[in-house]
């Protein structure tokens, strides 16, 4: 209860800083439209000379795009922006602020800021998923979209343990930057469907730097198409992955010696 | 029973040694160099309810980190911490709860808003009812008279508004135990002394141990009754500032504004001249005397003005540093 009005109020106040550049938001959601067009057109020349690509068809191929949207809007509202965070209060010290207070320290330094208007993103990728629906004239089973919904939990879970896996290093290293734009070169990958892929780069965006789970999966499982045992793979990579994240973490502090005086 | 008790504490530090330029960095790469750094290097001491100990010592004597280690943020190499009976590294809920941490030269507001706004997120960390917030936010708005300045963006705030905001946000929850690091550092005359006066107060009203360094020895001579000091991560002196200052430097200083001026040689009996600048005349004379020195002169000189004064407290702890307190201080180890 307590760490779910702390995020209200970091929302609240990431929100009342962005108010004071409104011309900021405006371009931003501008940003946000091109961008989606980019992605589009790139999906769509893979399209131009085949029906199908990697056993997916164009609007089933628009999911996975969509659901890479909703994804990149969150790395873009969430964690890039308290990455940076991060690592201006090991730079700066004031970490120390953060460890001296009563909550948990990975909670209280990772979920800090919001860019809120990158959310633009998320709601953009939403909408191309619910038109790719329509395309489809496909109406998913509420089982499905059950699943569906868990998965992008899960999917949200683990972009945020992995990125903060790599975030977790800028206590040792202090600029992580290269280490996440890696994380990022990866992951738009994330923009088509993993079996477009030869076996090898599967089973890298599977297990290594699990981008198939974020995009793949959930959208697969919407179309009905995912075996329970990659549900239960996610779910679990998901509990895996936070579990691995905060103990990292906890063992990042206890060496953290706290920057100047 | 101790709010803080240390015994032989020891931090060491192991930091990378880079020879200059280009090549050096080069080498660096291939091979580091290690160095241990005793920051700090067996220290004891121990601070009663309700105390206010100041800790003294030139830069990089150990202080701030004796500080991080009390308040949990740095793991001791060796030796035992207990700060109101918890281990400060295991950080828990309960410890972080009743201590806090204020740092001069670091802050924890939010930039881009008012001050209020981290206030607020802080009453939510500490989960502090309404009712108690509000009437803690009265008080020290009242102590601190920090008026409208919580609803002004901080980034508009002076430093010595902010360091008021600052010290509001660090004390919302009341906390038993505070560590304050430089919390006077880059104020000007008035405001080091309203932060040092909120402090006493502060002490008074809740009877909160405060362990306090400070550059400026007037933040201490005006806290703290007791003194700890150390120096290259040892501990040089603990124990009672006035004790010290009688100790190492068993004299005051006489200043007289004489109506016309004199040799100093004709002063030369009342006791070391230290300046004689035309009219005014420093002279320092030993403790006992000092009175029947400045009687004397009253009535062998035409004076305008007397002074009787003790010396700079800079220039005691200076003298401590260079060895001036090895015969004087019984605390030696």
């Amino acid at each position: 209860m307590r760490y779910v009005r702390l995020l209200w109020l970091f929302f609240k106040n990431s929100l009342l800083v962005e108010m004071e550049y409104r011309v900021n938001f405006a371009l931003n959601t501008l940003l946000s439209v091109l961008w989606l067009g980019v992605r589009l057109a790139a999906v769509l020349a893979f399209f131009v000379h085949r029906p199908t690509i990697g056993g997916w068809t164009l609007p089933e191929a628009l999911i996975v795009l969509g659901l890479f949207n909703v994804f990149s809007g969150i790395i873009d509202a969430v964690l890039r922006p308290n990455m940076d965070q991060i690592v201006e209060h090991i730079r700066k010290g004031t970490m120390d602020f953060i460890l001296t207070k009563p909550v948990n320290s990975q909670f209280l330094a990772s979920l800090r800021v919001f860019v809120v208007w990158n959310l633009a993103d998320v709601v953009l990728g939403l909408g191309v998923i619910v038109y790719a629906l329509g395309r489809l004239d496909f109406r998913p089973s509420s089982a499905q979209v059950a699943v569906f919904a868990a998965l992008l939990v899960a999917g949200v879970v683990i972009v945020y343990a992995f990125w903060m896996l790599l975030v977790t290093l800028a206590f040792w290293f202090v600029r992580v930057s290269n280490i996440t734009e890696l994380f990022s070169t990866f992951f738009t990958a994330g923009r088509f469907p993993v079996t477009v892929y030869p076996d090898w780069v599967r089973w890298l965006l599977t297990f290594i730097v699990p981008v198939a789970l974020l995009t793949t999966f959930p959208a697969a499982s919407l179309l009905g198409r995912l075996t329970a045992t990659y549900a239960l793979l996610s779910l679990g990579m998901a509990a895996g992955l936070l579990v691995a994240s905060a103990a990292f973490w906890n063992y990042a502090v206890r060496h953290y010696a706290s920057a100047s005086s | 029973m101790y709010h803080i008790e240390v015994r032989h504490l020891k931090k060491y530090y192991e930091v990378h040694h880079k020879a200059p330029g280009f090549w050096g960095s080069l080498r660096s790469l291939v091979r580091r160099e290690t160095r241990t750094v005793r920051a700090v290097d067996d220290i004891s001491f121990t601070v009663a309810p309700g105390e206010i100990v100041g800790f003294l010592g030139p830069n990089g004597a150990g202080k701030t980190t004796t500080l991080k280690v009390l308040s949990g943020l740095l793991y001791p190499t060796a030796g035992e911490v207990r700060v109101l009976g918890f281990t400060p590294h295991e950080r828990q809920p309960a410890f972080l709860r009743q201590i806090t941490l204020v740092m001069g030269q670091k802050q924890q507001l939010l930039w881009d808003l008012p001050a209020i706004e981290t206030l607020l997120i802080n009453k939510a960390i500490y989960e502090i009812p309404d009712d108690e917030f509000r009437r803690t936010l009265d008080e020290l708005t009242e102590l601190l008279e920090l008026g409208t300045l919580l609803t002004k963006q901080v980034r508009k705030l002076s430093l010595g508004e902010r360091m008021k905001c600052e010290l509001a946000a660090a004390l919302l929850h009341r906390p038993k135990v505070l560590f304050l690091d430089e919390p006077t550092i880059g104020l000007d005359v008035t405001m080091q002394a309203k932060v040092r006066q909120f402090i006493a107060e502060y002490n008074a009203r809740y009877g909160a141990t405060v362990l306090l360094t400070s550059h400026y020895m007037a933040d201490v001579a005006a806290l703290a009754k007791r003194v700890i000091i150390i120096d290259h991560g040892h501990l040089v002196y603990d124990g009672d500032l006035e004790t010290l200052v009688q100790q190492v430097a068993p004299y005051k200083v006489i200043t007289v504004t004489l109506r016309q001026s004199v040799s100093p040689s004709v002063l030369k009996p009342f006791g070391h001249v230290l300046a004689a600048n035309g009219v005014k005349v420093s002279i320092q004379v030993p403790r006992g005397t000092t009175s029947r020195v400045a009687a004397r002169l009253l009535q062998e000189f035409a004076v305008d003005d007397l002074t009787i004064e003790e010396p700079p407290l800079e220039e005691i702890i200076q003298h401590v540093f260079t060895g001036g307190i090895r015969e004087a201080s019984p605390d030696v180890a």
